[in-house]
């Protein structure tokens, strides 16, 4: 279980998360929305470490990530994908998954690349295994930086915003496989703007407004005229969504 | 044969000295590199207090002649510590501390051209500091590096030259004898520039080798 108690982010004197509260239970598929600088990314940012924590706490089944032991712990039991896919340049993108799995959880090359070779299979780039990421598609970037990710076989797997620098096409290739994740049950925590897609594979949905999260409803609950959309603000936001 | 005569024995003298500067170079250039290295990954980590020393003494290096470094450690060291000082001695670390202050800025630039992202990957994938600099950071600096050092690398051969005036029996300083005894400048001084110049040409040749190999191994065509 992902934990978030009264997290607080301050860069300098600018508040970017207020006292948000957050739980993420396994098998459940949490959408974080929200505009643009509403803290949506930073959330992820402090669930995997990379950002501290001004206030409040996390924890990742357990693991406090403020700690060094409890960071390290932290990361093995989550994966992170990005939105600029953050791919390493120089490897290709089988060595792009197994870099991890062989080196931090000290699996045999062998069974690294067999356990990468049967993800990108899966995404349908099998013949993409020995491609440098400048070869590839924004979209095929995106199936690897997937792959790399579900290779370390977290327990919960955080996207932040990883279709906002596709176009529609690559989008309609990456939304398959995390729906076809989340039908596995993969637990994820969510930043998008793709709000029909949200709808479909979210168990819950959460609301962040600058900083604050203002509203965490079970999805359905979340579009029915006497939940998530008797809030002004939510109705505003979809409505303006809706007709990009 | 006159004393003042070309002998066969001159060419062994040119060996010799040929010889001196190589060793010179080769050993000046393994600890620049390597010093140069050290400082690129201490400025990188920021450890406290380290980066104003290392860009102060850097600059300094660079900014100030070779031969007047090279006068400060032979004979302005010796004088204020007391110490004794062989011209080798002086030559081995004025060239190293020199090349070392170079190297030390295309390791920098190479480092710094690395993308901060995939480095934020590395450490949520739980990659540590040390596996990071080794996998990620350094297969792409050196790509980058080497280049821009196979050129610094050629200067610091011709700059070898000036350890001829503290007496180091170098490929120079036989120029030197040389010329004394026979009183001729122009062949002499034409050899001696011939040599150096078939040297730098096959030190440029390697250089250009191991980059094509290195980018061969990292053929993604970036940077």
């Amino acid at each position: 279980m992902i934990v978030a108690e009264n997290v607080e982010k301050r860069f300098r004197d600018v508040e970017v998360l207020k006292r948000v509260n957050l739980r993420v239970e396994p098998g459940e598929v949490v959408t974080i929305l929200g505009a643009s600088g509403s803290g949506k990314s930073t959330l992820i940012r402090c669930i995997n470490g990379l950002e501290t924590l001004s206030g409040g706490k996390i924890t990742v089944d357990g693991h406090d990530v403020s700690t060094k032991a409890g960071l390290v712990a932290a990361r093995r039991a989550s994966a992170t994908v990005f939105q600029l896919f953050n791919l390493y340049p120089h490897m290709t993108a089988l060595q792009n998954i197994t870099l991890a799995p062989v080196e931090v959880l000290k699996l045999p090359k062998t069974d690294a690349e067999a356990r990468a070779r049967a993800l990108l299979d899966r995404v349908g780039l099998s013949a993409q295994a020995d491609a440098y990421p400048q070869q590839l598609s924004g979209g095929q970037r995106q199936r690897v930086g997937i792959c790399r990710a579900l290779a370390m076989q977290p327990r919960y797997l955080l996207l932040d915003e990883v279709t906002s620098a596709l176009d529609p096409e690559m989008t309609g290739d990456v939304l398959r496989i995390l729906a076809a994740l989340a039908a596995e049950g993969t637990t994820m925590v969510f930043v998008t703007h793709e709000i029909e897609f949200a709808r479909h594979i979210s168990s819950r949905i959460v609301f962040l407004e600058q900083g604050e999260l203002i509203v965490d409803l079970p999805t359905a609950k979340f579009f029915a005229e006497d939940g998530g959309l008797a809030v002004p603000r939510i109705r505003q936001f979809l409505s303006k969504m809706k007709k990009d | 044969m006159r004393y003042a005569d070309f002998t066969p024995y001159d060419i062994i003298l040119l060996l010799q000295g040929l010889g001196v500067t190589l060793a010179l170079f080769v050993g000046t250039t393994l600890i620049g590199l390597f010093l140069g290295l050290l400082l690129a990954i201490v400025h990188h980590y920021r450890i406290p207090g380290c980066r104003p020393v290392i860009v102060v003494v850097t600059e300094a290096l660079k900014n100030s002649p070779v031969l007047v470094q090279l006068f400060l450690v032979f004979f302005g060291i010796p004088a204020f510590l007391h110490i004794r000082m062989t011209p080798v001695e002086a030559a081995t670390l004025t060239i190293s501390l020199n090349t070392a202050a170079f190297a030390f800025v295309v390791f920098r630039s190479g480092i710094e051209s690395i993308d901060r992202d995939q480095i934020e990957a590395a450490k949520v994938f739980g990659l540590g500091r040390s596996q990071i600099l080794r996998l990620v950071i350094a297969p792409q600096a050196a790509a980058f590096a080497v280049g821009p050092l196979v050129g610094i690398l050629v200067n610091q051969l011709q700059v070898t030259s000036l350890i001829s005036v503290i007496g180091v029996f170098d490929l120079t300083k036989i120029g030197n004898i040389l010329n004394l005894r026979t009183l001729q400048p122009f062949i002499v001084w034409a050899v001696i520039g011939l040599i150096y110049y078939l040297a730098a040409k096959a030190l440029a040749h390697a250089g250009g080798r191991i980059e094509a190999a290195l980018r061969k191994s990292v053929k993604w065509g970036g940077i």
